[in-house]
């Protein structure tokens, strides 16, 4: 969910979380600083508690999960869930859907970053006929529910007879993501003052390899901005894959998560929490990683300077 | 830059490690065997757990005995979004085979033309010795579309521990009175969910009302508002406010947990629900073999009057073959398999009530489920439309209960559901 | 502000002239680089929403799916929509739960952004970890923890409620009323979108020039003017953007709610304008009418951002 700028800016060099420009108070205000230290714990509580909890649960043994006292702790961990997840689910087998996600999601990742720099370098850097036409529609169509769209979308996969394909749900993603991506970037790219590339071409650049050698680099805190909302759709969206990927075998690991949820049996918390840690645990370490390129870039390209 | 190499190669890596199980998969498919029986692959799309083990290793292993070099693959689905799935799959070029769908529902199906008719190999499946209920929800315009699968009906259950020396109620009234009686601030009577719908209706249909019928102009005329639909109501609201601690926007999950903790009297539950019951403690779900499984027991639903039982939901599903499946042909065979006696006598065996009439017989004898044969003779279904389908989507009798469970003045909740119910009906 | 156009290069490797502007034949690279986009998009995007339009004048249910022709039923699914108090109810329903989380989300992160400022690095580490966990858990996750905290029988909000007031809140259900579940949903969607909020304004702010903040309060404003009459200004571009784009978000939310109907409620009660064209749709195969309401939103959206597209329209030189 990154930021979608609103218009021409110049670039400014990625900002640190840490804020080098509010400047410190004198000591007296110590007190009121240990004050917002301990309301920031208390939130910080708050927003991991679910994540706690899901882990927590997903430990502690079927029984304990379901009794009358309250564990706040795994004070019996147990793995019995993680292998009731993974190996024990008939109808939804993990490891398939595991491969089937991370395939899909490279997919969409790598396309949808190509796909997007090219179209948001055309929509910035040239005039052309029909270019307001192609920013207008982006934008509606971002507004459009997806829910009337999913029989059509689901008869033309199946007229190709790419059901149950990872290429098919890839694209199908891909244009889900490109509308945002594209919009984005744009602003990034509005960023990049073209006298760059200009003295590039200058100095000898073709056109193309000043785009490469000077707009690129300067566009990577975009490019990870859109890289992490494509990653996120593709990973986490689920009703397209319901209808696509009908097979077992063909399941990505939000449809496998889902399956969890019975209407005849008792829901297994237990299976069911150390399914969600597993399907989320690979967003998180992503996110830890680009977390600290994100920050910075996601407001660069709309604060006007 | 980095992180993007970095990540690029830890996914190939990760890809390289999973690209067997995945890859070819998906990308085979679309694909099913075109053409000659010879390398065919039937996909079976079985629902929920209810099929045991053994009944589904004697349709692979007898299918494939019977057709060399095809196989069979059984697919299990959840009841959670069938119909959503079942349309969007049964449509596609990559439809499954054979499918189990719940009787209820599989009018929606047989109106639209998603089953190839079975006019043929009815005979072969049983002919008249099918269960008539369930061929009619199977049949649409005189057309046989899905034949009966298993059925099932609800029991009461009671523990010994639990009931004490009392008398088994044999009539609805005390049956009702009985659950009252009993209730304390953490002690049901009887466990009653206010979703759950199926456990209302015996209520209803015992005081003479009804679900719905086709009028004179042949419009469909709901019956809940009816003078014996409003009484039988008035009985639900009785037991969910005055005997039961059940949450009162529940459903009929889970309901094992509140009998093995104790916490109810009677429970009037699917018949299958005696082996999560009776299931060990330490099972992944767990029962309670020791405690109140140990002496469990049950009878069916008492009636209006004394000896008869109640008219009870006729729960079970039925199998259809999909018209758009490669091979329709083996497909039957498959069908013919699923409706054989040997296969349906194993369903009876594991209690659950056959699709044939004459292998009743071959259900075990304690009296769980005698006491299921007992109500499931007495069964009723559904109105045989496919816009049912809609009301149960709807969920417009759920929504109607709960607000019953809460205590709403039963008149007013009962007419708008019958109007509601019309308007789906008739729309 | 400079210029973003490009100047185009006439072919060949010699260093063009800076001064013309000439109309060349490399107007064909701005296509090619557009071209897969559009490509994807017009087939996978383009194809169905035209056919949604044409879905939308025509009756199309589970049987059409199979090959049966459609009838043309012209505006019939409109006039039914528009005069089904179920559609009102439920775009009323909508819209408020979507005040409701817009307002929630947009106060509390700029809450959370200013709090942010004011720490230790410590400290803001933590509370970033903690905002970066909840960001990233997958809705589709993230509501099924938040159904089993909030659990009826078994969930540990009952379990701290009950030993916080001694009384039994043990089999409470939240979701059984519809604005108990509401509160139950916005606060998973607002938990969500926080954090992302929170982070983009905390950006924000620390670009703001400390020495005008300071100037500020050497003339006596306190830290509330300060607020609005110094730091909102220089974010007001990302004010407008982010409101925008969670009010679109909020309103067309879909996995959040469907999952949580799935674990309790009254659907009749809870549906939010997607889940409800799902419903009708996908779910009962009434997929005409399914496409009109979807149409009738697209239109309502439009009238809502009109004011954001305008602006953005303008700015684009044409």
């Amino acid at each position: 969910m990154s930021l979608a700028p609103a218009g021409t800016v110049p670039v400014v060099a990625p900002a640190a979380p840490v804020a080098g420009v509010v400047r410190r108070r004198p000591a007296r205000r110590r007190a009121a600083s240990v004050g917002w230290g301990v309301l920031a714990a208390l939130l910080a509580a708050a927003f991991a508690f679910p994540v706690y909890w899901m882990v927590n649960t997903s430990f502690l043994p079927t029984n304990l999960i379901i009794g009358p006292e309250l564990h706040l702790w795994p004070d019996e961990p147990t793995l019995r869930n993680y292998d009731t997840a993974m190996f024990h689910q008939e109808r939804a087998p993990f490891v398939p859907a595991l491969g089937n996600s991370l395939q899909v999601t490279f997919l969409v990742l790598v396309a949808s970053m190509v796909l997007a720099f090219f179209a948001s370098l055309a929509v910035t850097r040239f005039r052309f006929r029909g270019r307001a036409a192609f920013v207008l529609s982006i934008l509606v169509i971002q507004m459009v529910p997806g829910e009337a769209m999913m029989i059509s979308v689901f008869q033309m996969v199946d007229s190709w007879r790419l059901l149950n394909t990872v290429i098919a749900l890839g694209v199908v993603y891909l244009a889900g993501v490109l509308p945002f991506t594209i919009w984005t970037l744009r602003g990034f790219v509005n960023g990049v003052p073209v006298e760059l590339e200009e003295a590039a071409m200058i100095d000898g650049c073709s056109r193309p390899r000043a785009f490469w050698k000077i707009t690129f680099p300067l566009l990577a805190p975009g490019l990870v901005s859109t890289g992490v909302f494509a990653f996120l759709q593709a990973w986490n969206e689920f009703m397209m894959a319901l209808i696509i990927m009908t097979r077992p075998e063909s399941m990505t690991l939000p449809v496998w998560l889902r399956t969890f949820q019975q209407a005849t049996k008792s829901t297994d918390w237990g299976a069911l929490m150390a399914g969600s840690v597993l399907v989320a645990v690979p967003v998180v370490v992503f996110f830890l990683i680009v977390q600290g390129r994100m920050t910075g870039g996601l407001v660069s390209g709309a604060v006007k300077g | 830059m980095k992180i993007l190499r970095f990540g690029a190669v830890g996914l190939a890596a990760a890809l390289v490690l999973t690209a067997c199980s995945a890859g070819d998969d998906a990308a085979d498919g679309s694909n099913d065997a075109s053409g000659g029986t010879d390398g065919a692959q039937i996909r079976v799309w079985l629902v929920g757990t209810d099929t045991p083990d053994e009944a589904r290793e004697y349709l692979t292993t007898t299918f494939e005995e019977e057709n060399p070099g095809s196989t069979l693959t059984i697919e299990e689905q959840s009841w959670t979004g069938l119909v959503d799935k079942l349309t969007t799959a049964l449509s596609s070029s990559d439809s499954p085979d054979v499918v189990e769908v719940g009787n209820t529902q599989a009018a929606t199906f047989t109106s639209a033309g998603y089953f190839a008719p079975l006019d043929d190999i009815a005979e072969d499946l049983g002919g008249d010795d099918l269960l008539p209920g369930f061929v009619k929800a199977g049949t649409w315009e005189d057309t046989f579309y899905a034949a009966p699968y298993y059925a099932g009906s609800r029991i009461v259950f009671y523990s010994d521990q639990i009931l004490g020396g009392a008398a088994l109620p044999t009539t609805l009234e005390e049956y009702v009175e009985a659950a009252k009686s009993v209730r304390t601030a953490d002690h049901s009577g009887v466990w009653f969910p206010g979703q759950d719908w199926y456990n209302a209706l015996p209520f209803v249909w015992e005081n003479g009302g009804f679900i719905a019928e086709p009028g004179d102009d042949g419009a469909w005329e709901a019956g809940f508002s009816s003078p014996g639909g409003i009484k039988g109501l008035k009985q639900v609201q009785d037991l969910m406010v005055n005997a039961s601690n059940a949450p009162k926007d529940g459903d009929e999950a889970e309901l094992q947990v509140p009998f093995c903790a104790g916490q109810t009297t009677f429970l009037s539950a699917p018949n299958w629900i005696r082996w999560s019951i009776q299931a060990p403690a330490d099972a992944e779900a767990p029962g309670c073999a020791d405690t109140f499984g140990a002496d469990l027991h049950a009878f069916p639903l008492p009636g209006a009057t004394a000896g008869e039982t109640a008219k009870v939901f006729a729960g079970g599903s039925n199998v259809a073959v999909a018209t758009k499946s490669a091979n329709v042909d083996l497909a039957k065979k498959a069908l013919t398999i699923l409706l054989s006696d040997d296969y349906q006598t194993i369903l009876a065996e594991n209690s659950m009530i056959p699709a044939k009439k004459s292998l009743v017989s071959a259900l075990p004898d304690d009296e769980f489920t005698l006491a299921s044969a007992a109500a499931a003779a007495n069964a009723e279904l559904t109105p045989a439309t496919p816009k049912w389908g809609d009301v149960e989507a709807q969920k417009v009798i759920q929504d109607a209960l709960v607000q019953i469970a809460q205590g709403g003045d039963v008149e007013t909740i009962a007419t708008e559901l019958d109007a509601q119910i019309e308007s789906i009906l008739n729309g | 502000m400079s210029s973003t156009m490009l100047r185009p290069a006439p072919p060949g490797a010699a260093p063009p002239p800076r001064a013309t502007r000439a109309i060349t034949p490399t107007r064909l690279l701005p296509w090619a680089l557009l071209a897969p986009s559009l490509a994807v998009l017009v087939v996978i995007t383009g194809y169905p929403l035209v056919r949604m339009l044409w879905l939308s004048v025509h009756e199309y249910e589970r049987a059409q799916l199979l090959g049966v022709p459609a009838q043309f039923v012209g505006l019939d699914n409109y006039v039914a929509t528009l005069t089904d108090e179920r559609f009102w109810a439920v775009t009323a329903r909508s819209f408020a739960f979507m005040l409701v989380c817009v307002v929630a989300t947009i106060t509390a992160g700029t809450l959370v952004a200013l709090l942010l400022m004011k720490l230790g690095r410590a400290m803001r580490l933590v509370l970033s970890v903690a905002l970066l966990l909840a960001w990233a858990m997958p809705p589709l996750a993230a509501m099924l923890v938040w159904g089993w905290i909030f659990d009826t029988q078994y969930g540990v909000v009952n379990h701290l409620l009950t030993a916080v007031t001694g009384e039994s809140w043990m089999g409470h259900s939240w979701l059984i009323s519809p604005l108990s579940f509401f509160a139950v949903a916005a606060l998973v969607i607002v938990w969500g979108a926080i954090p992302f909020v929170a982070f983009t304004l905390y950006a924000g702010f620390t670009q703001v020039p400390g020495e005008v903040l300071e100037a500020a309060q050497l003339d006596g404003a306190n830290a509330r003017q300060r607020f609005f009459d110094v730091q909102v200004p220089y974010v007001r571009t990302i004010y407008v953007v982010l409101i925008v784009l969670s009010m679109i978000w909020d309103l067309k939310v879909f996995t959040q709610i469907f999952v949580l109907q799935g674990i309790g409620g009254v659907k009749s009660e809870t549906s939010t304008l997607g889940v409800y064209i799902y419903e009708m749709g996908m779910a009962q195969g009434h997929y005409g009418a399914a496409s009109a309401i979807a149409v009738i939103f697209t239109v309502l959206m439009l009238a809502i951002s009109a004011y954001y597209v305008r602006v953005t329209v303008k700015e684009e030189p044409l």
